[in-house]
């Protein structure tokens, strides 16, 4: 069943939503409540945005692509979570994708929520997996292009213009210290 | 007869005033420099490690000056009480050599204040802000004077980067390749901390909100006590010299209208 909500990152001021590795979710609460049942896992889909309409949703928990085979899948599913976590009743933090920089190194059957390896972009989407597989999805998310962080080499420290101070300064003192000279020429001499 | 004498007396008792304010700016002048010369807000390894300290050249330089001025102008009162010629020579001569060292300290403040830029301090804090390995002592020693430096700025200040968090962000550091972009966003000293020095919440520190981590650049709090010192130095040397050129003019009259 495809449900309309659409996940997105969260609108509000948050400086790091979206960093160079991680980006951040609303949370997507009171959405699965009419498809879900207490054995059901919420699981998020990130796919490369040019990824996204060749995925399929896997059969069972056991076909579930995972972080680590992301570079040849061009997709992959984490942050498993009950679905319970997301009833209404149940106000929660945005979710943070890419949060977890220890995991990624087991070759298990845990989700890794790693850090992604480039800025993109990517898209995602919900997918309620019930035990004979998935059962309900949302809407593919708009793209969402991570951060590309700049070398410090292009920060130009040289200042923009000499400021007026310096060269009333220098001028008057330049002007003081010949007129000292002179006279004191015109004493001696 | 009695005019001219009561004229000699008038433009000696200029000149000896004049001396005394000069004796007394010496004073504060050298007071002003050892004030910031002592770096009272640490922040002199950002500049050591810039290359470019030459305010502080110019403190010192202002803090012998001001002795120099203190002892002239002693010298200076005793020649025109006395109307010793050889007297007033020397506080002359020696009086124009400190003119122009004084007149170097001031323009070299002034111009090197206008180096201070924020790029330059966010250059240095993304080159060398926790760099690991260094090419030589000299260079560990100003990123280990720049490391400290920075953490005791976030952590007085409640500030975090030059402009901001964000500087962290929009740029790569020597910092991130030690510390990934998914643990430290920017470095835990940006989040708010408890007694204990940990961050009251790390998550909300990471994602940035409001409240968990300081969102103030710290720029204002590195060139605020800079400036003070650059024009201080440079001002009230000036103003110094603009007093000294005027006493010293009288006192080169004084001196070729003496009779041997």
């Amino acid at each position: 069943a495809l449900l309309p909500y659409e996940p997105r990152v969260p609108p509000g001021a948050l400086l790091g939503k979206v960093t160079a590795t991680t980006f951040a979710l609303e949370r997507p609460c009171c959405v699965f409540h009419r498809l879900t049942n207490a054995s059901d896992t919420v699981w998020l889909v990130v796919a490369f945005a040019n990824a996204s309409a060749t995925f399929r949703n896997p059969p069972s928990r056991a076909d579930v692509p995972l972080y680590e085979g992301l570079p040849t899948a061009h997709a992959y599913m984490t942050l498993e979570t009950a679905a319970a976590a997301y009833a209404c009743s149940v106000p929660g933090p945005v979710l943070r994708v890419g949060g977890d920089a220890a995991c990624g190194g087991q070759h298990g059957q845990t989700a890794c929520n790693g850090p992604l390896p480039s800025p993109g972009p990517y898209r995602v989407k919900f997918l309620v997996m019930g035990c004979h597989g998935p059962k309900a999805e949302t809407r593919w998310s708009d793209p969402i292009l991570l951060r590309r962080a700049r070398s410090p080499s292009t920060v130009d420290p040289t200042p923009t213009q000499r400021s007026s101070d310096v060269v009333v300064i220098a001028s008057i003192l330049a002007s003081l210290g010949a007129g000292l000279a002179v006279a004191a020429l015109g004493a001696v001499g | 007869m009695a005019k001219t004498e009561n004229g000699v007396r008038i433009f000696q008792g200029l000149l000896i005033l004049g001396n005394v304010v000069i004796g007394m700016c010496g004073i504060a002048l050298t007071a002003e420099c050892i004030y910031f010369v002592s770096d009272p807000h640490g922040l002199y390894p950002l500049l050591e490690a810039t290359e470019n300290d030459d305010i502080y050249a110019a403190a010192w330089i202002g803090i012998f000056v001001g002795f120099a001025l203190l002892a002239l102008s002693i010298l200076g009162i005793v020649g025109v009480i006395k109307s010793n010629r050889t007297l007033l020579l020397v506080y002359i001569i020696l009086m124009l050599i400190t003119f122009a060292f004084e007149m170097a300290s001031c323009i070299t403040a002034a111009t090197h204040r206008d180096f201070l830029t924020p790029n330059l301090f966010l250059k240095q804090m993304l080159e060398r802000y926790q760099k690991p390995e260094a090419n030589n002592n000299n260079d560990k020693w100003m990123s280990e004077g720049v490391t400290k430096t920075w953490d005791k700025l976030m952590l007085q200040n409640q500030c975090c980067g030059v402009n901001g968090p964000s500087d962290w962000q929009e740029y790569t550091s020597t910092f991130r390749t030690t510390h990934s972009d998914a643990d430290f966003p920017w470095p835990h000293n940006c989040c708010v901390l408890d007694s204990q020095g940990h961050p009251i919440n790390l998550d909300g520190c990471k994602l940035g909100v409001p409240g968990f981590f300081k969102s103030n650049g710290c720029y204002a709090a590195i060139s605020g006590p800079m400036n003070r010192q650059a024009w201080g130095v440079a001002w009230f040397g000036f103003a110094i010299l603009c007093w000294t050129f005027f006493v010293l003019l009288g006192t080169m009259f004084y001196w070729s209208r003496i009779e041997y």
